[in-house]
């Protein structure tokens, strides 16, 4: 009889203990507004729960990854301006080295189809693969990162959490990763609460006006609701001489291609300066000049932008005005994203 | 009363009993030896050959894949075998032995599998074993598979140190690199070998040393490594 109570005591305490793992390891809702597109993101791969979510966002902010432990994913891209690096406009690595181009913000990035200014990366998963092993950036591979985490006792619980199994891959890794940054989806801006009619939301006439200008003049490859199409435009930037960088073409070897970068999101444009692909413009009106009467002919250019836009300074006031309206303040300082160890600064 | 030790040997009993009859059912069929060599003579480190070029050669890396096999049986039917893929470093010996043993064969069907990874599996995210991207066969800056890398020094190659470095891949065409083998099993041992004279023999490295994106080139050098491959 004894017995008997044992054993059930035993089973109610299992039965309990993994009630417990089930609530700590919630699944993750992936949401976004009704009338947006579906992502282009195959989640299947992804466990989808907060385990895998926090040990992304400890990977994201943690410089281990990088080879001399001086620099994180979070280094250039820092949650309150869009998950880009303000104020720099080439991205940073170890030993002070520069880099190329300008980091891009991070977000919605389930939508994307191709990944960095040239397109190079080919899906989200790989996308880590690029700032880990590049000289200028963090200066290691995905092979040192994982021999790292391998000896760390807190990762390895935080991979058996995960994965119930505690061996450091270079596969979990990057889909934890994955899993982290896959959640950083902006929808909550003025502008989405006009769209789907929300009374807050209600645009003065000047964001009207400018919605409008957006709409006739930029919308074409920033197109709503994600504000980019996807593709690679040569807007008509002249080329740097030190940069040299001829964008797409490095990837397709084509000549097409010469001087196409991404078109990047607007979402948060307010505070992801400096913009473009080198970060040349360090102010949203430098950005409207140059459309307005800046650009430079030749024969990749942009079909939408081979007329200068010619908007009055009235408009340029109104368009800037709107640009605004995409900044997503519920995105930016949302804590499930911010920096997860206590009482450290971001390195 | 049993005692407790004999009680849990009996237990045992009857499962490695049945492990045993599980085991010789599921015995290796397709064994696949790869033998790298150079003029007959079998690839060590640190070891001279001289090429039909006359340039002199040491290896000092040679890896790649082999992925998506499948068993081909003469009536047609096709066995292809979930998640074949195989890393082979000519210097790892247990990389050089690959045992296919969830797949039987009668003599007279035939072998196929990849020599590189597929398109498919380029671009569809991170994978895990054989094709995990922390085996250093993934490009960073432009995603894709490396199918294969063959590195070493040569007094040809007027490089720094004298490297060569062949990394070979791009999965889009015009200048996909994939290739695919195909033979007839008539044993239970194949052996494959690698001639690297013939990848020497077209390849000049005072003029090719570093070959490391994918194009024109590269479509070439994946023919002549294909080329190198003959089964005994």
């Amino acid at each position: 009889m004894s017995k008997a109570i044992k054993y059930s005591f035993c089973s109610l305490l299992i039965l309990v203990c993994s009630g417990f793992v089930v609530l700590k390891n919630k699944a993750l809702i992936f949401d976004y507004p009704d009338y947006w597109p579906k992502p282009y993101y195959d989640f299947s791969k992804l466990t989808m729960s907060e385990n895998e979510f926090q040990l992304g966002r400890q990977l994201f902010y943690d410089p281990i990854m990088s080879r001399d432990q001086t620099v994180s994913c979070a280094s250039c891209h820092l949650q309150a301006t869009g998950f880009t690096h303000v104020d720099h406009d080439l991205s940073h690595g170890i030993d002070g080295r520069i880099g190329t181009r300008n980091s891009m913000a991070l977000m919605n990035l389930a939508w994307n189809s191709s990944f960095m200014w040239d397109g190079g990366v080919n899906h989200i998963e790989l996308q880590a693969l690029a700032p880990i092993s590049s000289e200028n950036e963090m200066g290691s591979s995905l092979n040192e990162v994982v021999a790292k985490l391998n000896a760390s006792i807190k990762y390895k619980a935080l991979y058996y959490d995960s994965y119930q199994d505690s061996l450091v891959t270079g596969q979990k890794t990057l889909l934890a990763l994955t899993q982290f940054i896959v959640m950083l989806n902006s929808y909550n801006s003025k502008y989405d609460k006009y769209i789907i009619n929300e009374d807050k939301g209600l645009f003065t006439q000047q964001e009207k006006n400018g919605l409008n200008i957006f709409r006739n003049h930029c919308a074409s490859c920033h197109t709503e609701p994600l504000f980019t199409d996807n593709e690679f435009h040569n807007n008509g930037l002249t080329l740097d001489p030190y940069l040299n960088d001829y964008g797409r073409m490095r990837v397709t070897n084509k000549s097409e291609d010469s001087l196409k970068f991404k078109v990047p999101t607007l979402r948060n444009i307010q505070f992801t300066s400096p913009y473009m692909h080198d970060g040349r413009f360090e102010t949203l009106k430098a950005v409207i000049t140059h459309y307005n009467s800046e650009i430079t002919h030749s024969s990749t250019l942009s079909e939408s932008l081979k007329n200068n836009l010619q908007l009055t300074h009235k408009e340029e006031v109104d368009l800037l005005v709107f640009l605004r309206t995409l900044t997503d303040t519920d995105f930016l300082f949302n804590k499930r994203f911010s920096y997860p160890f206590n009482n450290q600064t971001i390195p | 009363m049993i005692p407790k030790k004999r009680k849990l040997l009996l237990f045992i009993l009857p499962f490695l009993g049945l492990t045993l009859v599980l085991v010789s059912y599921a015995t290796p069929i397709v064994k696949l030896k790869i033998t790298p060599l150079f003029n007959n003579q079998s690839i060590t480190e640190n070891t001279w050959f001289v090429s039909s070029q006359k340039d002199s050669i040491q290896f000092t890396k040679l890896k790649f894949y082999f992925t998506d096999f499948q068993v081909k049986s003469i009536k047609g039917e096709i066995n292809t075998i979930d998640h074949s893929n195989y890393l082979i470093d000519i210097f790892q010996p247990e990389t050089l032995e690959i045992l296919l043993s969830t797949v039987s064969f009668s003599n007279g069907d035939e072998l196929s599998f990849n020599l590189g990874v597929s398109s498919d599996m380029n671009t569809t995210g991170a994978h895990s074993g054989a094709l995990d991207p922390s085996n250093g066969m993934f490009w960073s800056w432009q995603s894709g598979y490396i199918n294969f890398k063959i590195e070493g020094i040569s007094p040809s190659s007027k490089t720094r140190q004298n490297k060569f470095q062949f990394h070979i891949g791009g999965y889009q065409s015009p200048y996909n690199t994939l290739r695919r083998l195909t033979f007839i099993l008539n044993k239970q041992t194949t052996q494959l070998n690698l001639n690297l004279e013939e990848f020497f023999e077209r390849t000049k490295l005072a003029v090719d040393n570093q070959i490391m994106v994918p194009g024109e080139k590269a479509n070439e050098l994946a023919t002549e490594f294909f080329n190198t491959m003959t089964i005994n």
